[in-house]
């Protein structure tokens, strides 16, 4: 649609032009390391791309484009062998850096015997990949943070979960600033939000409470009751969120790190994972820690199938009609354009520092009394609260 | 990917120009009610901010939560009525 879809005759008009076909720039994760450290090839479809991943014989770990410059074998059908992957069609190999190193059946390698290779990095038990359109490589300022927990005893191992969903993946950033679709979405109530967006990283910091309509105050988890919630949550790039999250129960809390992350298969659909370690310690003696790590991976499981829902059957929408008590939707996705831009055609309002704190008066009132209505009527139909 | 306009920024208060009364630092800044803030900084601003500079991550990029100066500034423009902020 052009600019002039906003009103006719007094009738809000929705705008929305076709997702971008191009794939944003940045570090994004493919899953576990380990998963791909099987000694075969494994495809994996992103970035418009069917890519092979490989475990090489020193260690490392290489992403290609799956499809072989010979005569288009794919190369997730291939085979390890040493340093490369080997083509089941002629048996080409190819290296991680993208050339072919050897044609056994040959005297040498043609020229122009480079097919595209993406930069990857084992941290913290997860494969990222550098996407760049440009080609350039990563810069360090961009490197995602490590995540001390992830490789220290007194955490737990990241449970992770992946699902594929079928929209663009602007749907789950927009998350980032929707407060309200926590309470009606997700059956929490946000007390707190804020926004900071400033160079490539977008955070939200959240606080809430709990909803004694959707969780009763059972003294189910050894006792304790949950109380609430803190959580701070920074996209590190345009795929990668790291949210430190807190649950508070009357007589301690629960330190948890987890992980949101997407890759986009094509314009229209994206691999949404979710990772999830806790940290040990009193009250979380023997396996408590992981059996809450394990428990809090369903519900976040629950979560995203709770947004997925939406995605499914909402429209795509650039010109949401947004309230006071709306976050900052217009100023998170002027932010994210920076990635779907050339680095030298990245302007200073995508980048520069930006800080929204929404009025939770009015959210927390009207919530307030709807928690108590769903109790209250609960309690009518003779259910208990 | 054209981003569009914040139909809020028309339909109430603006982004207006605030200085923060520790370091000078030039922002805009928006409430559309006494417990709402938007913050617009620039490059400048960033870089003139004390309280960032202090803050440990401050200039790594780390994350800087908000400045305490500016939020008071912020507060008193609204006050003075530099900043207006509609009825409730
Ligand atoms: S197509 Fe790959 S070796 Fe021939
Ligand atoms: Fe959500």
């Amino acid at each position: 649609m052009t600019a002039v879809d906003a009103e006719r005759g007094g009738v809000r008009a929705i705008g929305a032009e076709a997702a971008p076909t191009r794939f944003a720039r940045g570090w994004h994760c493919l899953g576990l390391s380990e998963r791909f450290r099987d000694g075969r090839p494994h495809a994996v479809d992103a970035f418009g791309q069917r890519l092979v991943v490989f475990e090489s014989g020193d260690g490392r770990l290489n992403v290609l484009d799956a499809y072989c410059r010979h005569m288009g074998g794919n190369l997730a059908e291939g085979t390890v062998k040493g340093d490369e992957i080997a083509c089941p069609f002629h048996d080409w190999r190819w290296g991680g850096d993208g050339r072919c190193k050897r044609i056994p059946y040959a005297r040498r390698v043609p020229l122009r015997a480079r097919t595209a290779s993406w930069t990857t990095l084992d941290q913290d038990g997860l494969l990222l990949v550098w996407n760049d359109p440009e080609g350039n490589p990563p810069p360090p300022e961009v490197a995602i943070p490590r995540i001390e927990g992830a490789t220290r005893d007194d955490w737990t191992d990241w449970v992770w979960g992946e699902t594929v969903v079928h929209a663009n993946c602007r749907e789950v950033i927009d998350n980032v600033v929707d407060m309200a679709h926590f309470f009606y979405v997700h059956y929490s109530f946000p007390t707190y939000f804020k926004n900071i967006f400033e160079g490539h990283v977008a955070t939200q910091v959240m606080k809430g409470v709990r909803r004694p309509d959707v969780r009763p105050p059972k003294a189910g988890e050894g006792g304790r009751v949950m109380t609430g919630n803190s959580s701070v949550a920074s996209y590190h790039g345009p795929s990668f969120m790291i949210d430190d999250l807190t649950y508070h129960y009357d007589t301690m809390d629960v330190e948890c790190v987890l992980i949101n992350c997407h890759y986009p298969i094509d314009a229209n659909s994206f691999v949404l994972q979710s990772g999830i370690i806790v940290r040990r310690g009193e009250g979380m003696e023997g396996t408590a820690a992981d059996e809450t790590a394990t428990k809090l991976a369903a519900f976040i499981a629950m979560g995203f199938e709770q947004d997925v829902r939406i995605w499914k059957s909402k429209t795509r929408i650039d010109n949401p009609l947004l309230c006071e008590e709306d976050g900052p939707v217009y100023q998170l996705r002027r932010w994210y354009e920076q990635f779907y831009v050339d680095v030298a055609d990245v302007r200073p309002e995508m980048v520069e520092r930006f800080e929204f704190e929404l009025d939770t008066s009015r959210t927390t009132e009207a919530w307030q009394a709807e928690v108590e209505a769903n109790i209250a009527r609960r309690a009518a139909a003779g259910r208990p609260a | 990917m054209t981003v569009r306009r914040d139909d809020r920024l028309a339909d109430g208060p603006g982004m207006r120009p605030v200085r923060c009364d520790r370091c000078g630092a030039g922002v805009e800044a928006r409430k559309a009610s006494w417990q709402q803030t938007s913050v617009q900084w620039t490059a400048a601003a960033a870089a003139a901010c004390a309280e960032r500079r202090a803050a440990p991550g401050g200039q790594d990029g780390g994350l800087f939560l908000g400045c305490e100066a500016l939020r008071a500034s912020i507060t008193r423009a609204a006050l003075d009525g530099a900043l207006v902020v509609p009825d409730p």
